[in-house]
């Protein structure tokens, strides 16, 4: 089902912050909300409601989104929270726009690295019976999948390497800082090797959002449309999933391309930001996405489809393996990509993007998956 | 551009008590789903998609612990999102499932969870972490303290004494001896209320709401769906959130942006919400209330910002019977909160119990007549509040 009317990208704006900033977490909110609202041309007076993405865990806060409220504007306005995900906040507010209720919305999330163990704070996420003590963090995740995919497919353990170098160049250009800390992100378990992944980083990102009505009314035109939109679940549980597949990415894919009319993304699509918390898992989403199939993924890598001046660039931003503030990662590549769309993704800018694709995934070995369509032109469902 | 119609057409509830050992956290959300789908008479590949309605993790000792309930829900490969606002979470998630339908995405949506807030320890150990670990945490600061304070400046601004707050207790605790689902249900008399031990000044611990377990769900579906499948339902005609300051200190003193004695914010999300269903005078228009009060003395204040009395002039009224069942406006009629409190899903069944009453499906605790309600929940610090009207 299509939504009701359209939503567009109106401003955006991502923190990557040294490791030595001074500012406190509500100072850092604060100014990643001001400058996506600069970015939009618009006061916090214009904004009808507001979603954020936090993590309990992460914050060290029961409830975090109360900390967030007074940074964000939220007193005296309409807040949701999706602690499910980052990516979720995106989703609830283009929602809540689509039912005609708003003209306009904050999304913003946030993934401090306070916490004494970022891998502590994730197992805690696994059951407390079956999995709490295997033991089991994102990371060990993404290794069990990185697994699964490579007994399915021989020599996937050299792809993964080149792909990661590819990833680290493009993040060179994006995130250079942070990416220049991906060679430290510390003992990783097998197949993960150094360079493939990225050590968590504080990080936070705000987007300003409004419907067809607002843009119009405003002659806004520096927009990125937001033209099909599909999430999905996995099973909470591990040992219930083929981990070489990705169900609920492909409904995600589905509900987003029929949204969007898209039959051929190949063709439709110039950019596409992936959530690749592994090489590993940037294939297996490229698959199910239909960017490369499986029996292809060695030729596709070695035309270089997996670079920033490919007909179809991936990850121009360098994507998670380049810079992993963890529990917003996938609301960045929303930003990324509708950054790309409206030509304002400074120096790793794709020339000429119009289309572009955004792929968030949460939880453990990408649990929760998110497919969005941006275009520089509205198209598909209520266009 | 007007929202389309979106109906309730499945509730579920379990039996609220303080512990459920013979079900674990999933379970529970099962429970409670199975008996929504059951009224709703659908099965799941009717569900487009989960709300899934949970406060916080430290409540049930798993972080993203909406994670074990995706299979509780029929979720898996569909899709699926969290909400939390603390104690308004689960109106906050009947609002978002709202949005669901209305937006066009679905056409019909669950939502669903559960809490097992008599199994976690000390609830109110987890919720002095909402605090500010520098400033506010440290008092230490817990729920109770909280509107104890605010208790204290209600009876300073308008007169409330502590016996007019166990009069509170006395006619929810009637209520909820007509509830079968309610947790405490044994009558209580202003003496054995007055007699209890102080928890914190003027809050004794019978005005106070118990740690409860059980799970919530409700299905909503767009009016299209209802309307091809000829399906039973009562519809929500008003949506509306309001947030107040995170810092306790903001509401109080001379630079005070609001005065933690009244409910300021939860009365702008009662407004909007009346806005959206077109009422304008509530004392007139609403025919029931379920206001989340979770201590006697917030009753009082929650009354006033539903417009259902003028401020600081609910407490006569309460004493003489106008929010009883009987009364002109029965106020938790179901016992409320002061009577049921898991946490995950109480404002969710704040909905669900309007819900009934609209529907005429409420049972022994039915206010005769019922055609138009307001339901309402208040989480964080008394922080975020969301308001639902549901209308036959």
């Amino acid at each position: 089902m299509g939504l009701n009317r359209k939503t567009a990208v109106i401003g955006t704006a991502i923190a990557a912050p040294p490791p030595d900033d001074p500012r406190s977490l509500e100072e850092l909110l604060y100014d990643v909300t001001q400058a996506a609202l600069i970015d939009a041309g618009m006061s916090i007076e214009a904004i009808d409601g507001i979603v954020v993405g936090s993590n309990d865990q992460f914050d060290g806060r029961a409830i975090s989104v109360m900390m967030a409220s007074g940074s964000v504007g939220g007193v005296d306005r309409d807040i949701l929270s999706t602690p499910s995900a980052g990516e979720h906040a995106f989703v609830m507010a283009t929602l809540r726009i689509a039912s005609g209720l708003y003209e306009t919305h904050l999304v913003v999330s946030w993934s401090p690295t306070e916490a004494s163990s970022m891998a502590e704070t994730q197992r805690l996420g696994a059951d407390p019976y079956f999995h709490r003590k295997l033991p089991l963090d994102e990371l060990a995740g993404a290794a069990l999948q990185a697994n699964s995919i490579a007994s399915a497919t021989p020599g996937v353990h050299d792809l993964a390497t080149r792909i990661a170098e590819l990833n680290l160049n493009n993040g060179s250009h994006a995130y250079p800082a942070a990416a220049a800390q991906t060679a430290e992100a510390g003992a990783l378990p097998w197949p993960l090797r150094d360079g493939m992944v990225s050590a968590p980083a504080t990080g936070a990102v705000a987007l300003v959002i409004a419907s067809e009505n607002y843009v119009a009314a405003k002659g806004l035109t520096n927009i990125a449309w937001v033209n099909g939109m599909g999430w999905a679940t996995e099973s909470g549980y591990l040992g219930d999933r083929d981990l070489n597949q990705a169900e609920a990415l492909e409904a995600a894919r589905d509900r987003a391309y029929a949204d969007a009319g898209i039959t051929n993304p190949l063709e439709t699509l110039d950019v596409v930001e992936l959530t690749d918390a592994s090489p590993y898992q940037q294939l297996l989403v490229s698959e199910v996405l239909g960017l490369s199939a499986r029996a292809d993924w060695e030729s596709d890598v070695a035309t270089g489809i997996f670079t920033k001046h490919s007909a179809l660039a991936v990850n121009p931003s360098g994507g998670v393996a380049s810079f992993n503030p963890v529990f917003c990662t996938g609301l960045i590549r929303i930003a990324e990509a509708a950054n790309q769309v409206r030509g304002t993704a400074g120096a790793h800018q794709v020339k000429g993007a119009k289309n572009a694709l955004a792929h968030a995934a949460s939880g453990f070995a990408m649990m929760y998956q998110s497919v969005l369509i941006l275009g520089d032109q509205p198209k598909g469902a209520a266009a | 551009m007007t929202a389309p119609r979106v109906g309730i057409i499945g509730i579920g509830q379990s039996p609220f008590t303080r512990r459920r050992d013979d079900a674990s956290y999933p379970d529970l959300v099962r429970e409670a789903v199975i008996g929504a789908m059951r009224q709703a008479d659908l099965d799941f590949d009717a569900i487009d998609g989960t709300v899934y309605s949970l406060s916080p993790d430290a409540m049930v000792g798993i972080g993203n612990a909406e994670t074990l309930g995706v299979d509780a829900v029929g979720g898996r490969n569909k899709p699926f999102l969290r909400i939390n606002t603390g104690g308004a979470t689960g109106i906050s998630s009947v609002a978002a499932a709202y949005y669901h339908v209305a937006s066009g995405a679905c056409d019909v949506v669950l939502t669903a969870g559960a809490d097992k807030v008599g199994e976690c320890g000390d609830s109110q150990t987890v919720l002095n972490k909402i605090w500010d670990p520098t400033y506010e945490r440290q008092l230490p600061h817990g729920t109770i303290t909280m509107l104890a304070m605010s208790g204290i400046r209600y009876q300073h601004k308008y007169g409330m004494t502590e016996e007019d707050m166990a009069r509170v207790v006395v006619k929810n605790r009637k209520h909820a001896a007509l509830n079968p689902n309610a947790h405490l249900r044994t009558e209580v008399t202003v003496d054995d209320v007055m007699a209890s031990r102080m928890i914190s000044w003027p809050i004794k611990l019978m005005d106070c709401c118990p740690q409860s377990s059980g799970g919530g769900a409700m299905v909503l579906a767009s009016e299209k769906f209802i309307k091809q499948n000829k399906l039973d339902v009562v519809w929500i005609t008003g949506v509306g959130h309001c947030t107040e300051t995170y810092y306790q200190g903001d509401r109080m003193g001379t630079g005070q942006t609001a005065d933690h004695a009244d409910a300021y914010a939860l009365g702008k999300a009662c407004w909007r919400s009346y806005k959206m269903a077109g009422i304008t005078d509530p004392q007139k228009q609403i025919d029931v209330a379920e206001l989340y009060a979770p201590f006697s003395n917030t009753e009082f204040h929650s009354i006033e910002a539903a417009g259902l009395a003028n401020v600081g002039q609910s407490v006569p009224m309460v004493n003489e019977g106008r929010f009883s069942i009987g009364g002109e406006i029965p106020v938790n009629p179901s016992g409320g909160t002061l009577c049921t409190n898991a946490i995950a899903v109480t404002a969710m069944i704040r909905v669900a119990e309007v819900a009934l009453q609209v529907w005429g499906k409420a049972g022994g605790h039915q206010v005769k007549g019922a055609k138009r309600g307001i339901a309402t929940g208040n989480g964080g610090d008394h922080q975020f509040f969301g308001t639902v009207v549901v209308e036959a």
